[in-house]
Parts: C-alpha cells; structure tokens; sequence
C-alpha cells in the first residue's frame, strides 16, 4: 500500500529552485531514506510534507487521498509526524507538559503504549532544558508517534546523537514500519541508510538523482550523492558520511612543549553542577587535538572560554605563556588566538554587513586613509584575494554576509580566522558541520595546513570519523569533563571513545 | 497611628486596583510573547471614553462598556501590528501611547468643557468584613471596579497555571512560537486573543481610573500607570501571584505619598511618586530576583521553514 505519493513537487524562492520536480512514493510497512548532501533539499522536502511551507508546484496524496496541508496543523490532522532537525520541544517546559501541549486523550495509557512496544520511557516532570540531547531525542520521538501517525518523517534525527542512541534510534524506526507504519527517514549519513532502509531515494540540488534504490552500498550512493564518483573521496568524508571504515592519518611523533595550556578550568551551571569540571588540555605546536562528545557535554562552554565569551569561574588559559583567562577578544586576537564559533551565524559574523567587511571587522587600522577615513577600495582587493584562494562562492566583496550560503559563510569566518599573523592557535567549532562534500575537503584541507606550518589546533566536532582522520589526539567530552587523550591512530580508538561518550567507561 | 496605617493600606489597595487589572492582561499577553507598552494608550483610551460614555448616557456601567470597547480597540491595532503585520512591538507601543495622548486630550478640550463631576462608582462597604480593623476598610470597602479587578486578577492568576492546557499553550506560545505552531496551536489566534484581553482589562483599569477614583477624566489622566503595570509583570518576574504583589507594593508605595505628611515624614512629594519606578530600576536590573523574560517576546511569528 502506498502511504505517501508525491508528484512534480517545486519550491522555488526567488529564482533558487530548491526543489525541482521531485517525485518519491513511500510504502506503508518500510523505512524510506532519503538521502542528499547539505543543500540538496532535503530538509525543504520534509517542510513541504510537514505543512510547514507551501510548495510552488505539484501535489501529494497520503494514503490515496490528496494531501496539500496548508499550516502543521492539517498534517497533524491527517495523520503525518514529522521529527524535526532542530528540536521542537519548548526548553522551559517538562516533559509532561510538552507532551499535554499535544491535547491528545488518555495520556498515560498511550505513554505506557509506547514504552511497551518501543522501549521509549521518558522522564515526565524534568524541565526539557535540563536533558541531554539524546533523551530530548526520545522525547520527541515519543510526541511524534503519541497521535498514531500513519507517516513519520524524522529530519536528520541523528546529528547530535551518540552511537548508542542512534542504533536505539533506527531500532525505533524499524520497529515503527514492521507495526505497518511508513517511515521516512531523511540523513546525509550512509552507514545509517545501509542498516535500517528498505529503500532510498537520493536527491541532489533540489532534483531526484536516484529513486527506489534497494542497493544501499555506498558505492552506489555516494556517486548518486555527490554527482561524480566515489573514487576521489577524501578518507575524511568517509567519516563525516557516517560509513564505518574510516582511514586514520599515521601517527606522528609531537616533541613540541605545549603552547596553548587549560589549567583546571571550571564554569559552574546557573541552577547548580558544572558546565565545564576541572578541565585540563594541553597543545603542542603543530599538534591537532579534537574534542569528541555527543553535544551539550561542555565543548560550547570550552570554546567560550577560549573565545573570550565566557569568563571561567576557575581555571587559567595560557597562549605562548601569555595569560588570556580574562583577556579581551582583541587581545586574544593579537596574542595569535584564532577561534571558529561552532554557531557562526550569530557569533562567527554580522550577517548583514558585506563579506569584505565580515574578513576585516577586526582589522579596521590596516585599512586607514588619511588616518581616519576608512580605505575601502584596499579592503574590497584584499577580500576579493581571500575569496579567490579560499574558493569562496560569492557574488563579489560586497555582497551581504546573509547573501552566502551557510557553507561559504563557515568558508569566511575559516578565512579571516587563518589569516591571523601569527596564527600560534586555532579552535575551531563544528568546522565542517552544513558543507557540502567539496568544501568539507577544503575546511579540512586548510586545517590541517595550518598544523602543519605550526599552529597549534583544537577541533571540535560531534563527527567521530572526521576526528579520527584529522587529529593526532581525541579528548571526550563527557558531562563537562575531558577524558584522557587517546591517540588516533592506536588500535580501537574508535571504540573506546564511542564508548566514552555515552559515558562508560572503556 | 493605626488610623494612618490603615489609611495607606486603604489608598494602597485602591491605587492597586486599575495596576492589577493592567498588568494582569499585560502578564497574559507578555507570557504570549507580546509586549504591549501600548497598554498605557490602552489605559487612557478607555478613561476618555468612560468618562465620556458616563456624560453621555448619564450612567457609569454603560461608560465601564464604552472603556472596555475602547481598549479593545487599541489592543486590536496593536494585535494587528504587531501579530499579522510583524512591526517593532516597542515602537508600535510607543507610537500607540503618542497617539492616544494626543486624542484624548483633543477630546477632552471638545467634550468635558464645564468641569463638572461625572457619575461614578461609590464605595460599596461589605457588612462585617469592612469592620476588621487595618485590613478591612482596604480590603472590603471598595467599589464594584476595585472588587472586579481583584476578582479578574485572581482569575488570571488562576487560569495561567500550567495545569490547564491554555496556560501551557500561552507559554508555549511566548517561549517558542515555531514548536508551538509544530505542535498544531492556533499561534496567532492565542496572541490575538491574549492582546485583546490586555486591551479589555486596561480599559476596565482606564475605567477604574476615570470613574471610581477620579470621577472626571482629566489630560493624561494615567500619568505612566500602564508603564507601571508592565514594570509590575517584570518585578514579578512573569508570573502571577508575584505580580498581583508587585501591584499592591506598587499601589502602597504610591499611596505613601499621601499618608507621608500625617506620619510627620517630610520628604518632597516628587521623591516619593518615584519609589515605584526606582523599585521597577531594580527589579529590572536583577537585584530583586533574577529574572527571565518569555524566550520569544517580543518576537513576531513568521512559519519560515
């Protein structure tokens, strides 16, 4: 039986064409995956299903019945879940109270429902603010299926997830479509589509490139995915793309004294307990060390630190023997402290000042005419060779920060952040996270030139492959505490950390 | 001694009465997400047309009628703004505030020419009750407005708590107007309605003002209660029953003023109209209590995807 049929389905803003024509039909009983890089359209497409936009052309029908919801409410109503990428839960609620938002009857009896089949308890009166991620996950997957939906769509549900919870995640899934419902599962991660999909659908720029796949190999996706073959794949893609083979870069001899220091830093919580507990991280010239974690685990709070956005209660942090516990951002920035914030929208740039000015904001005295006028032909030049070398796709210098897209943006505040002189450290947040195949090979690339002409870096992703391919050492996360350092490349490293971030210990 | 007490608890709880109705209004809509400084244009909107609907018809219920369409009125060009058409909710307030200053005061100079005192509320003492020394007079000798607005504050109060489903879908609006609209909640409908309700409840207060405390309307008549009553919401940190008391420590404070001079306390009358405001200073800047605004107010709604 055919759950979900769409047919022709266009979005277009402006003269973006997000999705183009695209067709998909989902049948009741399976998981679907549809797959695509960032900016494929994937998350478009599940908008359009949810109610949550109104496509521009083509139609949908759901069950055999014309589907066109105007608002998420009529596809509440028809019987359509949808799991969203960023968590719509309200943080300064309960869990109950989230779930009572729902006005559905006979709560009780439907939560037990659900924890009997599904194994989905939720803890009903802690505040959703105080959870961790994983457990706001279940939360959400709990409100979904609470009305019985007939098609559950989940939106890159996986992206903050530890492994664990990711296969208690697709276990859900499977269970969810053996009971004959329709699942739509939506990810970029192939590891997960070859475990848990009956079938796939690959979209690429908006547009259909591949349509009821039943060879979930990623040999015969990734060519699908990226529109050129597998072939050239970086081993660093092959982590961030979630496949299970993952090439760790050869161990190397770091004889350095270190120059970035974290002595014993703390940042207590608000409502009591620690953000970030007794931290201490070292750093060697030329040295890349990640930070693992499933996120909320304090590696926010540790870029702050080191950004300047947030004071620690306790704690010093040396650069090259300088003190910056409390040093202005300015400071830092002149000691050689490059820092790339994990949310680059509201911390990383001013989306609506021009690029050129983005890059140079806080180097306005190099660009002086007659002292007091500001020199903006020599900016404009500087930043067009900054956009060249970086590979920058941008109308021109000029042109709006929120003119970019969010790939190209990470592409400039990377830039401008590199070219610190001298650059003696970089920390860099979620480098790759939101870019596409080709500029996650040139972040990475430019990262690890940056090590090797001696700075030393600090990377912190949730992606564990893309770690272990870039780094020499990982620390873990863990409830605002780093583990021990654990070299890359010794034999099962993947493993004892997976197991370190959900808290266990190895 | 005890007859001054009682007189500033009495002035006190009087003075409280047209705050409490404000702010609880205010509270609903701020806890929806909107902030409406406009609940002062609000406020004195509805005094005029109380006051006038009093001369007009010779009867006050029919000018509590006419103040309560009033705010209503204001609150739906507010609604209007800054729900469906996404304006600056500060400067919509603002603009709303200028507006409403500048008609009644017109319209006063076209209506109100004689000066004479209008029909009003008269105090309506509850037998036995009103007799319980200090509290008593405060508490139980009102008239039907005071008694009202208590009764709609306590109301308010009651019907926000999160046990009921449209309190939780109120804060669930103010805090996250996307979750709220995944949710499958009336988003705009609620904040509609919650604006419209502050218009309802300052007109009452505009009402109280003109016709049981005054009996006149005269310019300006509000003189910035309606800023006091959106201070209350916040030195009560956007919650009930701490705002009704922000209300009645607001009322007493300003009934102080009165009382001062019979206590012997000589203290420039303008020093003390500023207690209020100062207290309003502090609260806001986080000494009293830490508090934490609705994540979204302020925040107009757009289903952007």
């Amino acid at each position: 039986m055919i759950a979900l049929e769409i047919a022709g389905l266009s979005k277009t803003y402006g003269s973006v064409r997000a999705l183009d024509g695209v067709d998909l039909t989902v049948e009741a009983g399976t998981v679907h995956c549809v797959l695509g890089e960032n900016g494929a359209g994937k998350s478009t497409l599940c908008h359009a299903v949810g109610g949550s936009l109104t496509p521009s052309a083509g139609s949908m029908s759901l069950f055999g019945t014309r589907y066109a919801p105007r608002r998420p409410k009529e596809a509440i109503a028809a019987g359509v879940a949808m799991v969203h990428q960023h968590f719509s839960l309200v943080s300064t609620l309960t869990v109950a109270e989230n779930l009572r938002l729902l006005r559905v009857g006979g709560l009780a009896a439907r939560l037990e429902r659900l924890a009997d089949r599904y194994g989905l308890a939720v803890p009903l009166d802690e505040t959703v603010g105080d959870l961790p991620l994983g457990v706001r996950q279940r939360v959400e997957i709990v409100k979904a299926l609470l009305r019985e939906p007939r098609l559950l769509v989940l939106d890159e549900p996986t992206g903050v997830l530890g492994p664990a919870e990711v296969d208690a995640l697709l276990t859900t899934c499977r269970r969810i479509a053996d009971d004959g419902g329709a699942v739509v599962l939506v990810t970029h991660k192939l590891g997960e589509v070859a475990r848990v999909a009956d079938v796939a659908t690959v979209l690429r720029g908006g547009k259909v490139a591949g349509s009821g796949l039943t060879d979930l190999s990623a040999d015969n996706l990734i060519p699908l995915m990226i529109g050129r073959p597998a072939d050239d794949l970086a081993p660093v893609l092959a982590g961030t793309l979630g496949l299970s083979e993952v090439v760790v870069r050869d161990e190397r001899a770091i004889d350095q004294a270190p120059v970035l220091s974290l002595r014993d830093i703390s940042v207590t919580r608000p409502g009591g307990g620690y953000l970030l507990e007794n931290v201490d991280l070292d750093i060697a010239p030329g040295e890349i060390v990640g930070v693992a974690g499933v996120e909320g685990n304090g590696q926010t709070e540790l870029i702050h630190v080191l950004s300047g956005a947030l004071v620690p209660d306790a704690g010093t942090v040396e650069l090259a023997g300088e003190d910056l516990t409390r040093a202005t951002p300015a400071r830092r920035t002149a000691a050689g402290l490059g820092v790339v914030p994990e949310d680059r929208h509201h911390e990383g740039c001013v989306p609506e000042l021009d690029v050129a000015t983005n890059l140079y904001l806080g180097r306005l005295g190099e660009y002086r005419r007659f002292h007091v006028l500001l020199d903006k032909k020599a900016m404009r030049s500087a930043a067009t060779a900054v956009i060249e070398k970086h590979g920058i796709s941008a109308p021109g210098p000029a042109a709006p920060m929120s003119a970019l897209s969010g790939g190209n943006q990470q592409k400039v505040v990377l830039a401008r952040e590199l070219a610190l002189d001298p650059l003696v450290c970089l920390a860099a947040a979620q480098p790759t996270r939101g870019l596409d195949v080709g500029a996650v090979d040139a972040v990475l690339g430019r990262i690890r030139a940056a090590a090797a002409a001696g700075a030393a870096v600090l990377v912190v992703s949730s992606e564990l492959g893309e770690l272990l391919a870039l780094c020499d050492r990982v620390v873990v996360a863990y409830r605002g505490k780093l583990s021990e350092a654990i070299v890359a490349a010794a034999p099962g490293a993947h493993d004892k950390i997976a197991h370190l971030m959900i808290g266990a210990t190895a | 001694m005890s007859a001054v007490l009682e007189e500033i608890l009495s002035g006190g709880v009087r003075l409280a009465a047209p705050l409490l109705l404000a702010s609880a209004g205010e509270l609903v809509s701020e806890r929806a997400g909107v902030l409406n400084l406009s609940v002062e244009g609000m406020m004195l909107t509805g005094a005029f047309a109380g006051a006038a609907g009093a001369m007009v018809t010779g009867s006050a219920v029919a000018g509590v009628a006419c103040a309560l369409v009033a705010g209503l009125l204001v609150a739906l060009i507010q609604a209007i703004l800054s729900v469906t058409l996404r304006a600056d909710q500060i400067v919509t307030g603002i603009t709303a505030n200028a507006l409403a200053l500048g008609a009644t005061t017109y319209g006063a100079r076209l209506l109100f020419t004689d000066g004479s005192s209008l029909e009003g509320f008269a105090a309506l003492p509850i037998p036995v009750l009103s007799e319980i020394p200090l509290i008593g007079p405060a508490l139980f000798e009102q008239t039907a407005l005071g008694y009202l607005a208590f009764a709609v504050a306590a109301a308010l109060a009651f019907g926000l708590s999160r046990r009921f489903t449209w309190g939780l879908a109120i804060d669930a609006v103010g805090e996250d107007t996307l979750t709220a609209d995944r949710c499958g909640l009336p988003v705009r409908l609620i904040r509609y309605a919650a604006v419209l309700l502050t218009g309802a409840t300052a007109g009452l207060a505009g009402a109280d003002l003109a016709l049981a405390e005054v009996h006149a309307f005269s310019d300006n008549i509000t003189g910035g209660v309606g800023y006091l009553a959106v201070v209350a919401v916040i030195a009560g940190r956007w919650r009930a029953w701490p705002t009704v008391l922000a209300c009645l420590f607001f009322g007493v404070a300003q009934a102080l003023q009165f009382a001062a001079p019979a206590v012997g306390l000589h203290v420039p009358a303008p020093l003390l109209v500023t207690i209020p405001y100062v207290i309003a200073l502090l609260a806001v800047s986080g000494l009293v209590g830490r508090s934490r605004a609705p994540s979204g107010l302020t925040v107009p709604f757009a289903r952007t995807a």
